[in-house]
């Protein structure tokens, strides 16, 4: 199974955009030859999903990057290295970079796992998202996908 | 005797959300000694407001990451409330054995990932890979377990879909509670040795009492993490129960100038909500397997050290463990059936509580003839335990300077006090901040 996996807090504005893509991808009955998984704020839960029989997992986020608002980077987590702190480890401010550390570390199966990055406008107590990242919901999911499947 | 101390604790490290500890003690007097919450409000009670009835705990469930599952019952328990709608056993079975789910979920998430750092004496859970490996491997299994039992029941752990006003809309079948069942099984060995775990750290509890005034949900049957009435016990073993829609005579919330978080007390200036208070209301209906891991970890009831409200975690990870299997076993014997949603049969306004992982949760609501919100009110466990937290301060500080502890010490002991209340201040934010180095 592939898994397309939303992680965000759904009433802080632009984080909560990998949990709309989720929905967005629900909403259109777009989930086909993979799940779309709400993971919310619980990073903790991606190890249910580190199993032999997974062949890939996308994970799409909000992502400070140092880009403009709306921008998208796809990366490994090989590739970045975490600004947080270790010792922040929760289950709100779960950094999920620290999860597949810890999972790797413990001998966890690892599929192909790949980041979808997406540079938040603003993350503010406020339901929905900005301007910036609305418009663009479409587009995000469709790049998901696509990416997806090529994993 | 310790002259001065300074200590400003800002954005307090493994809890969940902001909360700040503000000691200064000159020349061995103590002139400020704060729990502050300065998060704002963020007013869900507003957001109801004019949605349907069946949008209403989907929205709610969003107040936090966590305990999505009670706030999603506890609003369904409102509505249905308000409502007159009456729910099938199948369908309390069916929400006990979520409920269960989720408490068992925090409460390994806390214990060992939150709280027993600070036992090991590490800074996060990260380091104990290469010391305590197999810990932190049985609590990954643990926490993968809690997730797709809660997933199975809910449609996922958190926000829960399938949890709706009258029933599920969707079923688990028998097949998957059996499978359910014999993961639960499996589990024991790992809960086994959490008990080993949590009794070799024990010891390491800082001692300190404090009585109290405890509220819970109680019900002579059971624990009550799902239904029950509102009961509080007082230092001297006194217990009153409460309509719960009379909550608001319990909770008396108040504003106070050091938090943006209301406060709340009762019989006494502060009362406290969570794991402890459920077992000092509701000792007596612990499965004997929970009393039993009791009695190793040695918490008796009433147990006035807020530190112990770990160790009363542990005890409602075994119970909800046994207890869940008990459900299971009455849902099979029963046979899964589909059912309908109950409708409702007024329109009017009502209360509903439950007890999530810390502490009691109420929600209430009011509708109009259309099934619209007219307006809604949710008081939080973590918002009922500000004031006690203040208080044990009030009692801790000086008996740590009594004692000539240094700053770190002290600091360290304050840091652990809250983290034991294991409070859920808000959803903080979530989003991953990296550099790229390839």
């Amino acid at each position: 199974m592939r898994y397309l996996v939303g992680f965000g807090n759904y009433t802080a504005c632009d984080d909560s955009v990998g949990l709309r893509i989720v929905e967005y991808i629900a909403e259109h009955g777009l989930e086909q030859g993979f799940r779309a998984l709400d993971l919310s704020t619980n990073s903790l839960n991606l190890v249910s999903y580190l199993r032999p029989d997974t062949e890939a997992i996308l994970i799409v986020d909000s992502a400070r990057m140092g880009m403009a608002p709306g921008e998208v980077r796809f990366f490994t987590p090989e590739q970045v290295e975490s600004r947080k702190a270790p010792e922040r480890l929760s289950t709100h401010e779960g950094d999920v970079l620290k999860v597949l550390e810890l999972a790797r570390e413990l001998g966890y199966p690892m599929p192909p796992i790949v980041f979808m990055g997406i540079e938040p406008e603003r993350v503010t107590s406020e339901i929905g998202l900005s301007k910036a990242l609305v418009e663009r919901l479409p587009a995000y999911a469709a790049a998901a996908i696509a990416r997806l499947r090529d994993l | 005797m310790t002259k001065d101390l300074t200590i400003n604790v800002h954005h307090l490290t493994r809890v969940e959300g902001h909360g700040n500890i503000v000691v200064n003690v000159r020349s061995g007097a103590i002139e400020k000694c704060e729990w502050q919450v300065p998060e704002a409000p963020r007013f869900f009670e507003a957001m109801v407001r004019g949605r349907h009835y069946t949008e209403v705990a989907r929205i709610t469930s969003r107040i936090c990451g966590i305990c999505s599952v009670g706030h999603t019952l506890a609003s369904l328990k409102a509505t249905e409330s308000a409502l007159g709608i009456r729910i099938s056993e199948q369908t309390r079975r069916l929400r006990e054995l979520l409920k269960h789910a989720e408490n068992f979920d925090s409460h390994v998430l806390h214990v060992y990932f939150l709280a027993a750092p600070d036992l090991l004496g590490a800074p996060s859970v990260f380091p104990l890979v290469a010391t305590h490996g197999e810990v932190v491997a049985r609590a990954l299994r643990l926490k993968r377990l809690a997730h797709e039992w809660g997933s199975l029941i809910g449609g996922r752990t958190t926000h829960p879909t399938t949890a709706v006003p009258g029933g599920f809309a969707k079923l688990p079948t028998a097949k998957q509670l059996d499978e359910l069942k014999q993961r639960l099984l499996a589990a024991v060995p790992d809960l086994a040795a959490t008990l080993d775990t949590i009794v070799a750290l024990a010891p390491k509890v800082p001692a300190f009492d404090r009585p109290t005034e405890y509220v819970a949900l109680s019900a002579d049957a059971d624990y009550a993490l799902y239904d029950g009435l509102v009961q509080s016990v007082l230092p001297d073993g006194r217990k009153e129960r409460y309509p719960v829609a009379s909550y608001r005579s319990v909770t008396n919330e108040h504003v106070v100038p050091a938090s943006t978080a209301k406060f709340t007390r009762h019989k006494l200036d502060s009362y406290a909500v969570g794991a402890l208070a459920r077992f000092n209301n509701n000792y007596d209906t612990l499965h004997p397997e929970a009393k039993k891991a009791a009695a190793r970890l040695g918490l008796k009831p009433i147990c006035t050290n807020p530190y112990m409200n770990t160790v009363a975690q542990v005890v409602e990870i075994v119970h909800s463990a046994h207890d869940g299997l008990r459900l299971i076993d009455e849902l099979l014997a029963e046979g899964i059936r589909d059912e309908g949603l109950a409708a409702p049969t007024k329109f009017a306004s009502g209360a509903g509580a439950v007890e999530v992982p810390r502490g009691i949760l109420f929600h209430e609501y009011a509708y109009d003839q259309d099934g619209m919100c007219l307006g809604g009110n949710c008081v939080i466990p973590t918002n009922q335990n500000h004031a006690n937290i203040q208080h044990d301060f009030e009692k801790l500080v000086p008996e740590l300077v009594a004692a000539e502890k240094g700053e770190k010490e002290v600091e360290l002991s304050l840091e652990m006090l809250v983290r034991a209340y294991d409070p859920c201040v808000s959803c903080s934010t979530h989003y991953l901040d990296v550099t790229f180095v390839r």
